[in-house]
């Protein structure tokens, strides 16, 4: 599979991380967004007229929603990462949405010099953190290891990760939100887990 | 910075909040604290700071008894020693590279640290220890409006001059009563700005 | 938290040169009808000397891009003809002017041209403005990081170090004769020294600081070992603990591509980033106890003496004044 992908947007880290989590090999063409702007190209937008990234490829089909591929690599790999049967995925799913339209925008605008309004940004991310940071603690004390009540992480744990782990480019801390620091650091031991500038690697494979 | 009293024992995280691994980060009175448990069990409270070049240690990762920075991965020990600089792996660490260490006592399902601490730490009723709330109010505006709260043993932990981390001993166990209460006075004391 | 400036335009078309005859015009001056006082708190050596802005690529025609240089709000317009204008918000003078694909700025009274760089008039080594990225930090710091090798191995693990090989070994460090520190015999193995490196080798650094808030690197080739890539990084002070880094590749051609460039040199100063935003206190302290340097540290305790030497007061916390002390 092909991933057509900005080294520094969560969206496309995202479908990087999980497909190393769930050992989906993947191609990826680098598309200098910024500040080269190829994602509005003639040659991109043939291939996504929405001008987003990031874009997996597949022989024919073409997948252009970030949370889709997760699905599709889910599906494909390993179906344990995505419990369908359970609405509660279609929530958190939501909860990552919000979050790249408020955290994800605010840390464009700061980080990268996007147009918008950086406060109104934050000040909606700050409302969610909040809510999630709640229901994490909540969620620890049930004996929940992830943001769904499975036993085993899925692909929301993925799609918030992204954002909340990157929540200081968006000019956010998690100092008073400990239950999500306690939860990044558990994706970030995962098996499998990748980086991607801005979050660190665990460094206890590092030897003495 | 704020007025942080000498001699006062401060609950500045619970026993909860230390998982294997991590660095747990908090403030008190302005000054940047980075707790953790060792491996060997102890509870640390250290300046959130590394000696070296200053970058905060709830940023690196617990290693055995050992925290480490992650900017350079020197490694601290238990008693605030530098114990390995992977720089000049040859070199004895000299004993004068130390993080600077806090007093550390561990009761009621809470860790307190403070400025020389003296006598024991408070005794509170029993209970579970409900969700810490932070509020964006001074210390005594945030004391002062806790009085009233039934059902509730709050200690309250001033992060800087304006905020207000509120930690309660829910007595009747009722722990999702607490948050409730605890976030409905946030939002109050934040809105009568 | 201070609200961050706005400083990088969202425009197409950057990695195109549009207007080589602008790139070239002198610097001028620009003075508007207010003459304001606030200037008179601010460091006269950042306030008296050149910083970039923006970069010429990234500037929108149909968009004034804003920034803030030295607390002063900026905004910078080009027209349809690729005149590039730069103007205080609050009418008081600049001095305007443009290089490296860059645009420069001067608040105060330019006592020197913006720096000269050799390199960048060789015919085989294209100019690569890499994107600017605001970063929650001090300018001083900014520098101090870039010219730090211990962190390779751990902050660039798989790209500029790797661990077990994160022994520092011993350089040197000198004055340079106009003002600034160089240090040489800098040597790293590096898994992924640059985009066209296929294995890793051992790498040789040499590191200058000409200015307080530029610096650059000299760094072995994978392909021309005997030449170096040079890698420049200005930095735009926005305030005393604010700042947008704009870094510049001058490399020899190896068939790495501008984009590729871009990436791998934005991936390097996005980690980097994290580390940046979590060092305290905010300035850089000067004090020689402030710290815990050790050998491997010696360009940055070099660096610290150097702008205590000069008297540097922007981003950065003074040394207490000792008697005869000065280099």
């Amino acid at each position: 599979m092909i991933l057509y992908d900005a080294h520094h947007l969560p969206e496309c880290y995202a479908v990087r991380l999980f497909a190393a989590l769930v050992g989906a090999p993947l191609t990826l063409v680098p598309v200098d967004v910024y500040p080269g702007h190829e994602h509005r190209s003639d040659d991109f937008l043939a291939r996504n007229p929405l001008g987003t990234l990031p874009v997996l490829v597949d022989g024919d089909t073409v997948w252009t929603d970030w949370q889709e591929m997760l699905a599709a690599l889910a599906l494909r790999h390993d179906a344990a990462w995505f419990p369908a049967h359970d609405p509660a995925l279609i929530g958190w799913l939501g909860m990552a949405r919000d979050l790249a339209a408020s955290l994800g925008l605010a840390r464009l605008i700061d980080t990268f010099g996007a147009p918008g309004d950086a406060a109104a940004a934050r000040a909606r991310a700050d409302v969610l953190l909040d809510e999630i940071e709640r229901r994490r603690w909540f969620g620890e004390r049930a004996g929940q290891v992830w943001v769904m009540p499975q036993a085993h992480p899925t692909i929301a744990d993925v799609a918030a990760f992204v954002f909340i782990a990157l929540c200081e480019d968006a000019g956010l801390s998690l100092r008073d939100r400990p239950a999500l620091r306690r939860w990044i650091d558990r994706v970030r031991f995962a098996p499998g887990f990748i980086a991607m500038s801005g979050v660190f690697p665990p460094m206890t494979n590092v030897t003495r | 910075m704020t007025n942080l009293a000498t001699g006062v024992w401060y609950a500045i995280a619970a026993d909860h909040d230390l998982v294997d691994g991590h660095v747990y980060r908090t403030v008190l009175g302005g000054h940047e604290l980075a707790v953790w448990r060792a491996q060997s069990g102890t509870v640390q409270v250290w300046d959130d700071r590394c000696p070296h070049r200053g970058v905060r240690f709830s940023l690196g990762e617990v290693v055995g008894d050992d925290l480490r920075c992650q900017y350079h991965a020197w490694r601290f020990g238990p008693t605030g020693a530098c114990t390995f600089i992977p720089a000049q792996p040859q070199m004895k660490v000299p004993g004068t590279i130390r993080a600077r260490t806090w007093p550390v006592a561990q009761s009621g399902g809470l860790v307190w640290t403070g400025i020389d601490p003296a006598g024991p730490v408070p005794d509170l009723p029993p209970g579970t220890v409900a969700r810490a709330i932070p509020i964006a109010r001074p210390a005594a505006e945030v004391a002062a409006a806790l009085v009233a709260l039934e059902g509730l043993a709050p200690v309250v932990q001033p992060l800087d001059a304006g905020t207000t981390m509120v930690r309660a001993i829910a007595t009747d166990g009722d722990v999702p009563r607490a948050d409730r209460v605890l976030v409905a006075l946030r939002r109050r004391l934040e809105s009568a700005v | 938290m201070a609200r961050f400036a706005r400083t990088i335009a969202h425009t197409p078309g950057c990695p195109k040169k549009r207007n080589r005859a602008a790139a070239k015009t002198r610097w001028t001056l620009r003075r508007g009808g207010l003459a304001t006082a606030a200037m008179t708190a601010i460091d006269p050596i950042v306030w008296n000397d050149w910083h970039p802005v923006a970069a010429r690529c990234t500037l929108d025609p149909a968009r004034a891009h804003t920034t803030v240089l030295l607390n002063q709000p900026l905004t910078i317009a080009i027209d349809g003809a690729g005149t590039i204008t730069a103007r205080r918000d609050d009418g008081g003078a600049l001095h305007q002017d443009e290089r490296y694909g860059l645009v420069w700025v001067c608040l105060g009274t330019p006592d020197r041209p913006v720096l000269v760089i050799a390199e960048a008039d060789e015919p085989d080594r294209p100019a690569v403005v890499v994107g600017a990225v605001a970063v929650r930090a001090a300018g001083p710091r900014v520098i101090e990081n870039f010219l730090d090798l211990g962190h390779l191995g751990y902050v660039h693990a798989g790209y500029l170090g790797d661990d077990p090989h994160t022994r520092v070994l011993p350089y040197s460090v000198a004055a340079l004769p106009q003002g600034g520190i160089i240090a040489t015999g800098c040597r790293m193995y590096q898994p992924q020294a640059s985009p066209a490196a296929t294995e890793g080798f051992d790498v040789e650094y040499v590191y200058k600081v000409e200015r307080a808030l530029i610096t650059c690197l000299y760094k072995s080739n994978p392909l021309h070992r005997d030449r170096f890539d040079v890698i420049y990084l200005f930095v735009q002070p926005v305030t005393e603990t604010t700042s947008v880094a704009h870094p510049l590749l001058l490399c020899l051609p190896d068939g790495t591509t501008p984009q590729g460039l871009r990436a791998f040199q934005q991936t390097i100063f996005l980690q980097d980033k994290p580390i940046l935003e979590n060092q305290r206190p905010a300035r850089l302290p000067l004090a020689d106890g402030a710290d815990t340097p050790i050998a491997a540290d010696k360009s940055s305790v070099a660096y610290r003496r150097w702008l205590s030497a000069i008297g540097l007061t922007w981003g950065v916390i003074p040394a207490p004044a000792k008697a005869a002390r000065a280099a």
